[in-house]
């Protein structure tokens, strides 16, 4: 009973997150949109597509391999099972009866989701997907490492990777015991959630010119409901780095019991935290130019030492 | 004749591979002494046997499996194109009896002679497949580095023979205890080196990508997925058990050394590995790379099993070194088997030259597939859950050990990681490139699927990686004895499934840190559950429509020549880690009667292997500038020989003579 309510939990969480994805990418376009003197789509735009794309036909190449139409399935798959493993609004303080993943594991699906979508893009046979491929798998590596060096950083101070208990530690100590490993982590992750997300400055969502493309040259071939999956997983990444970034960092206001006020409060505390945050992302990408992709890894490298330094300075 | 030969010389390996499993697993799952047999005196000098304790069970179990699949798949590979099948199977049979018989070794003759003959039966299969002069160099480059790594493990053994007057190991250990601590560190650097010859740890690794791809493919996957390992029974035999010190601790410098050269092993690996366009030397490039791995792992277990209080964290980094030992002979030789499937069929080890084949050869495909996500760590399948047992063992143990060597554990920790990431790209390269798109030669295009004995020999390795994936409990409970003998102390299963068989924690209640706990087989069930969930509604709306058509290619008819090619894929990080692959190139333009049409564009570029330009160029120079310096002294006149002799005589009589 108590496995069933513990498994039923994280499916919930994971569902918010699968279900308000859709919701932060419109709010950061309509964020840019008014940046530009523009009034933009309204919010629910990015649910008008999926809506859209899920009751399309669909157009494959005749070159692709049955692989082609297990991808979208595979990477929302993996994406969505990554979400299950973050603390959204609970984070237990007594041991979970099914630990599920900790941060090690959620990383390592949502880089199967970029592996699978990776390997997809080859199989329609134009130079885009492929370019899209290794420009993405370029980033990939140089992300995940930091992301990595972040959690680990995190790690050594309470002995475990697994962000329900980081996040319930760290949510009751008080909110300002931060280190400064702890101010280099975050900066590292500001630096890289841009990338994450494919967002400018590493990627630009809204284009699709073969010179600027990363993520979208992957998905250039996907159509229909092929395409609102991958679409959706794009979604529900960018709200898992948000939350990552939360989860790490400011766990403040989580539930740690079943009270409605408890989850009222988190509810509220989620919002504003991912509010802030895609704030953060809305600004960043209209106020920066698209780096030119060769000067990218210079960019990601920032991170990459800010991740390391904190880890070392943690450890020493 | 000739066929039956090569079946029945498989059968023998098959029948051979079940008995040592069998052996391997009743070793391991019993508390009982060693098994002990004592071999037919050979030598009026020395006895002979053989020792099967918990870590040669292991090994042996990695064996087995190795050699099952091998076994499955040889008949069919050889009976395509081989041009001495008979000699390669009676040479495949002799190569594994050599390695169970190290394994088993119950004495330093023993353990010689059957290296040796491991090392003989397996220069035979790198130099019979193919007749070139490539091979031909390959294999003496092979033989050259292998005895180097045997004259190093000669010194070591036979200074411990010298005190002991005895083979046998037992006595070999008790001579151990009585050495200072310099000639035990020497003694141990000496068999790292040695073994590290033949595990191709960097800077040892040249012969390695050459050899490998050389022989019959079910032979590559035995020598990169089990032959390795033999050398790292080797290395652990002795950090652990030969010259080990009486009581106390493990010299720290050992468990740092190995450390590094795991770390530095693990890095240059994947880095070459990803620029090369040859499939099966693109995967014994990640040999490299996986055994660095491994090395971390029992490094760490070195550093740890000294400090007061981290002997569990030293128990969960010698079960990750071990789990990935057996995780890595399954993926490397599923890919090493399915590359074998794609070659025979296509003769085409250039993946440039192939592409397309999933729709021509769907069971390979899907297969290398499987090894790939399992070779690149992604979950849920086996190569994870070592990296993850990895990663929480250096994560908690530089948190306990802090200081320098703290952090150390903290730099591993990360290229580890960044070493996860580079197999990812290096594997969406190899298999997007090989057997998706288009078919860009007519050896890909008119390839067809491989019979049906091979896809079992990968079948069976591609069951191993699902299940040590979904189910490491069970792997965990065979580590037990192995991991207690080394370190002391409770077995691999008490730390790491201490919550139950479907349930891996990082560390056991004694360690008194906060466990880390993930479990396989939910997030297995529930990664099954979605996409099946997704599936759904995917192809839900069923009146929609669904058409082929052409891909988009700016209004150009598409050929391959579209497809993007491994080495445009491996262009960013040609770039990025420019300082240490020094890429050349050169584009070489034919033009017409303007200078701005273009008729035929020529590129050429390349990467180096910095160990080989920077160490082994300039170790052959000096090899050669010496011999060139000797030249005047080598007349040619026998009378001079005999001089030299003489005063060579005299010489060692004054120093060496007076006792």
């Amino acid at each position: 009973m108590k496995v069933a309510a513990h498994i039923a939990v994280a499916l919930a969480q994971a569902g918010l997150l699968v279900l308000l994805g859709p919701l932060v990418t419109g709010f950061v376009q309509k964020l840019k949109a008014r940046l530009q003197c523009r009034q933009g789509a309204d919010l629910w735009q990015p649910y008008r597509d999926l809506w859209k794309l899920l009751r399309k036909g669909t157009v494959q190449s005749d070159t692709a391999s049955p692989f082609f139409q297990v991808v979208p399935v595979l990477a929302l798959a993996a994406t969505v099972v990554s979400a299950t493993m973050m603390p959204v609004l609970w984070a237990p303080t007594d041991i979970v009866p099914v630990p599920l993943g900790d941060a090690i594991l959620l990383l390592a699906l949502l880089a199967l989701a970029r592996f699978v979508t990776a390997i997809g893009a080859f199989d329609a046979g134009g130079a885009f997907g492929g370019m899209g491929a290794s420009r993405e798998m370029t980033v990939g590596l140089l992300v995940e490492p930091a992301l990595m060096m972040v959690v680990f950083s995190i790690a050594v101070v309470g002995g475990t990777t697994d962000l329900g208990d980081i996040a319930a530690r760290r949510s009751t100590l008080a909110a300002l015991s931060w280190q400064a490993p702890d101010l280099l982590a975050l900066f590292a992750l500001l630096v890289l959630i841009p990338a994450e997300a494919g967002r400018i400055p590493v990627d630009n969502p809204d284009t699709h010119l073969e010179l600027t493309m990363l993520h979208e040259g992957m998905l250039l071939e996907h159509s229909g409901p092929g395409l609102a999956c991958l679409a959706l997983a794009t979604h529900t990444r960018q709200l898992i780095v948000i939350n990552l970034v939360a989860a790490l960092f400011l766990p403040v206001g989580m539930a740690h019991g079943m009270s409605p006020v408890e989850l009222a409060v988190a509810l509220a505390a989620f919002a504003a935290k991912t509010l802030v945050l895609a704030t953060f992302l809305g600004v960043v990408e209209s106020s920066y130019a698209k780096l030119r992709f060769f000067r990218v890894p210079q960019f990601l490298g920032l991170g990459l030492l800010c991740a390391f330094l904190s880890l070392a300075l943690r450890i020493l | 004749m000739k066929k039956s030969a090569v079946w029945l010389g498989h059968l023998f390996a098959l029948a051979l591979a079940l008995a040592i499993a069998a052996v391997a697993v009743g070793v391991l799952e019993s508390r009982s002494a060693p098994l002990h047999v004592a071999l037919p005196k050979l030598f009026p000098f020395a006895e002979m046997s053989l020792t099967v304790d918990g870590l040669s069970a292991f090994f042996l179990l990695v064996i087995a499996l190795g050699t099952a699949a091998a076994a499955l798949y040889g008949p069919s590979y050889l009976g395509e194109h081989a041009r001495a099948p008979v000699v390669q199977t009676a040479a495949l049979n002799i190569f594994v009896g050599c390695m169970v018989l190290v394994c088993c070794a119950g004495d330093a003759l023993t353990f010689l002679l059957a290296w040796e003959g491991m090392t003989l039966a397996s220069y035979v299969l790198v130099v019979s497949d193919t007749r070139n002069e490539e091979n031909a160099r390959a294999g003496l480059f092979y033989l050259v580095m292998a005895h180097a790594g045997t004259a190093a493990l000669l010194v070591v053994f036979l200074t411990l023979t010298e005190r002991a007057q005895a083979f046998d190991f037992p006595a070999l250990r008790l001579a151990a205890h009585d050495l200072d601590g310099s000639t035990r560190t020497v003694l141990f650097m000496l068999a790292l080196a040695g073994f590290g010859a033949k595990a191709g740890i960097v800077p040892l690794h040249v012969w390695l990508p050459l050899a490998h791809p050389a022989a019959p493919s079910h032979v590559s996957a035995l020598m990169s997925g089990v032959m390795l390992k033999v050398a790292l029974y080797g290395i652990l035999r002795f950090g652990f058990d030969l010259l080990a010190p009486a009581a106390g601790p493990l010299p720290v410098s050992w468990g740092w050394t190995v450390l590094l050269f795991g770390t530095v092993s693990a890095l240059v690996g994947v880095l070459l590995a990803l620029q090369q366009h040859d499939l099966k030397r693109l995967l014994a490039f990640h040999s490299v790379e996986n055994i660095g791995i491994i090395l971390i792992g029992a490094g760490l277990a070195m550093v740890l099993a000294n400090g007061p209080g981290t002997a569990t964290l030293a128990t969960l980094a010698l079960a990750a070194a071990l789990l990935h030992t057996l995780n890595h002979a399954a993926f490397k030789g599923l890919l090493f088997l399915c590359a074998g499937s794609v070659i025979s069929r296509t003769h085409q080890r250039n993946m440039e030259d192939l592409g397309g084949l999933a729709r021509r050869m769907p069971w390979t495909a899907w297969l290398f597939l499987l090894g790939a996500v399992a070779i690149s760590a992604l979950p849920p399948l086996n190569g994870f859950v070592s990296e993850w047992m990895t990663f929480q063992a250096l994560v908690l143990g530089g948190a306990r050990l802090g200081g320098a060597s703290g952090l150390l554990a903290g730099v591993a920790a990360s290229i580890l990681a960044l070493t996860g990431g580079l197999a990812a790209a290096c594997f969406a390269k190899a298999f997007g490139v090989t057997f998706l798109g288009r078919p860009r030669s007519t050896h890909a295009e008119h390839a067809t699927e491989s019979p049906a004995p091979m896809i079992a020999g990968m079948l069976l390795l591609a069951t191993a990686c699902i299940v040590l994936g979904l189910v490491p409990g069970y792997a965990m409970r065979l580590l037990d004895r192995p991991t207690a003998e080394l370190l002391g102390g409770v077995g691999a299963s008490a730390v790491v499934i201490a919550r139950g068989p479907l349930i891996l924690s990082s560390s056991g209640a004694p360690l008194g840190l906060a466990a880390t706990s993930i479990s396989m087989p939910w997030v297995a069930v529930l990664f099954a559950l979605v996409a099946a969930g997704v599936w759904a509604l995917r192809s839900w709306p069923r009146s929609a429509p669904w058409r082929l058509a052409p891909t988009w290619t700016c209004g150009m008819t598409p050929t391959s020549r579209f497809d993007y090619t491994a080495t445009a894929f491996a262009k960013p990080l040609r770039l990025i880690f420019a300082a240490l692959y020094r890429p050349s190139s050169e584009v070489v333009k034919e033009t017409g009667a303007s200078p701005y049409v273009i008729r035929r564009l020529a590129y050429r570029g390349g990467v180096v292997d910095l160990v080989e330009t920077m160490f082994y160029v300039r170790l052959k120079c000096g090899i050669s500038a010496s011999a060139e310096a000797i030249r005047t002294y080598s007349t040619g006149r026998i009378h001079g020989y005999v001089g030299y002799l003489l005063v060579t005589l005299i010489v060692a009589l004054l120093l060496f003579g007076k006792g």
